[in-house]
């Protein structure tokens, strides 16, 4: 006669090997592989990177004469890392007791307003970083004047009646805002596309649980 | 980690820890970090726990959610959760019992989805539908439709293996 599930399930874990558990030496101090624990270290050391960065950064454009460079790019670094503190203060609060539903679901939230809050914010940073640079290099001193006037004199010999807007070329306005526009457009999907490479696969999976205990709700 | 909490706080619970940790891996070693990996995060939330439920409900909570959410610990970084890659596993280590019937029961358990899993794994344990959906986070009455489903594909897929 076949055995059902369950007389196979009982049966064997009455023998004595079935249950033996795996020795748990020195628990505490190995590193986690929890996703959640995971997603803390990550981003623990991604923020302290930065702030390392952007100090040294300041530091380095202040001796390289582009201190406006340094100061955008510190700003708008802290910004980032301040609102990045506050999601990862707000990951800890997952409670990992929760049914499987609340803690997937306060997970996936977590994840969600995490991409959505980083992709603005890459909309805004990209175009910064970057304005930061010709700024910097604008105001940089040479010989006496900013270089960006004396490079706009250099210009003017050659092109003498190229059209100014508060003495920038319009076509080097024009190729700056272009620029900026392409950063902002495309800053949140650049954001987006690396996080997929990295949690693409998780993001998905936890999508997938979360239908299914939904399906099961319902 | 205490020992003393290992032992009255864990010990207890650790045949249906074991449990839940064999139907989400495939060998051995993966099964030893899981179970230490629930260990650890049973340790590391003991603060949050408050009493609504038993403290039996809350580790299989734990256990479960650890399971579903673990990053495996792969060779080539290529799989980020552990049931993908539980397929071209499947050959490498079906022993883990001694008793070769719940190997191939266990073996069938893991070709179902991870929700599933849970379900019948709790089942097994007699744990009841309520119970169930309390650890889960679902309903009840569904519990039951969704028990009878899995044991009617665990014993499609076990046809002619058990006898």
């Amino acid at each position: 006669m076949e055995k059902s599930i369950e007389d196979i399930w009982k049966q064997g874990f009455l023998k004595s090997d079935a249950l033996v558990a795996p020795k748990v030496n020195n628990l505490y101090s190995q590193k986690s592989m929890h996703i959640i624990d995971t997603f803390k270290r990550m981003f623990k050391i991604n923020l302290i990177a930065i702030v390392v960065f952007s100090i040294a950064f300041l530091i380095a454009t202040i001796f390289l004469g582009i201190p406006i460079t340094g100061v955008m790019f510190f700003v708008t670094l802290t910004v980032l890392v301040i609102i990045n503190k506050r999601l990862l203060d707000s990951l800890k609060k997952i409670d990992t007791g929760a049914s499987s539903y609340e803690y997937l679901k306060s997970f996936n939230d977590w994840i969600n307003q995490q991409v959505s809050i980083n992709k603005k914010f890459a909309t805004f940073m990209y175009p910064v970083i970057f304005l930061s640079m010709i700024l910097g290099f604008w105001f940089k001193d040479a010989e006496g004047i900013p270089l960006g006037e004396r490079l706009v004199g250099e210009v003017l010999k050659g092109f003498p009646d190229i059209y100014m807007v508060q003495g920038i070329p319009l076509i080097a306005l024009i190729v700056i805002l272009l620029i900026v526009g392409v950063l902002a457009f495309f800053g949140g999907r650049i954001y987006q596309w690396d996080l997929n490479i990295v949690y693409g696969r998780i993001f998905k999976k936890l999508k997938e649980l979360m239908a299914d205990i939904e399906e099961l709700k319902e | 980690m205490s020992t003393d909490f290992y032992t009255t706080s864990i010990t207890p619970f650790s045949g249906i820890i074991i449990k839940l940790c064999r139907a989400y891996t495939n060998t051995q070693e993966d099964f030893e970090d899981y179970y230490q990996e629930v260990c650890l995060q049973i340790w590391r939330s003991k603060e949050n726990f408050r009493a609504e439920s038993e403290w039996s409900t809350w580790v299989y909570r734990i256990s479960l959610n650890v399971c579903l959410t673990l990053l495996k610990k792969n060779k080539n970084n290529s799989e980020l959760f552990a049931s993908d890659s539980l397929l071209a596993e499947e050959t490498e280590d079906n022993h883990a019992f001694a008793d070769e019937s719940l190997n191939v029961l266990y073996d069938a358990i893991r070709k179902l989805s991870e929700i599933d899993r849970a379900v019948i794994t709790l089942y097994l344990e007699e744990k009841s539908y309520k119970e169930i959906a309390e650890i889960i986070g679902t309903n009840p009455n569904n519990i039951g439709v969704r028990v009878k489903r899995i044991k009617t594909r665990l014993k499609n897929i076990l046809d002619g293996k058990i006898n």
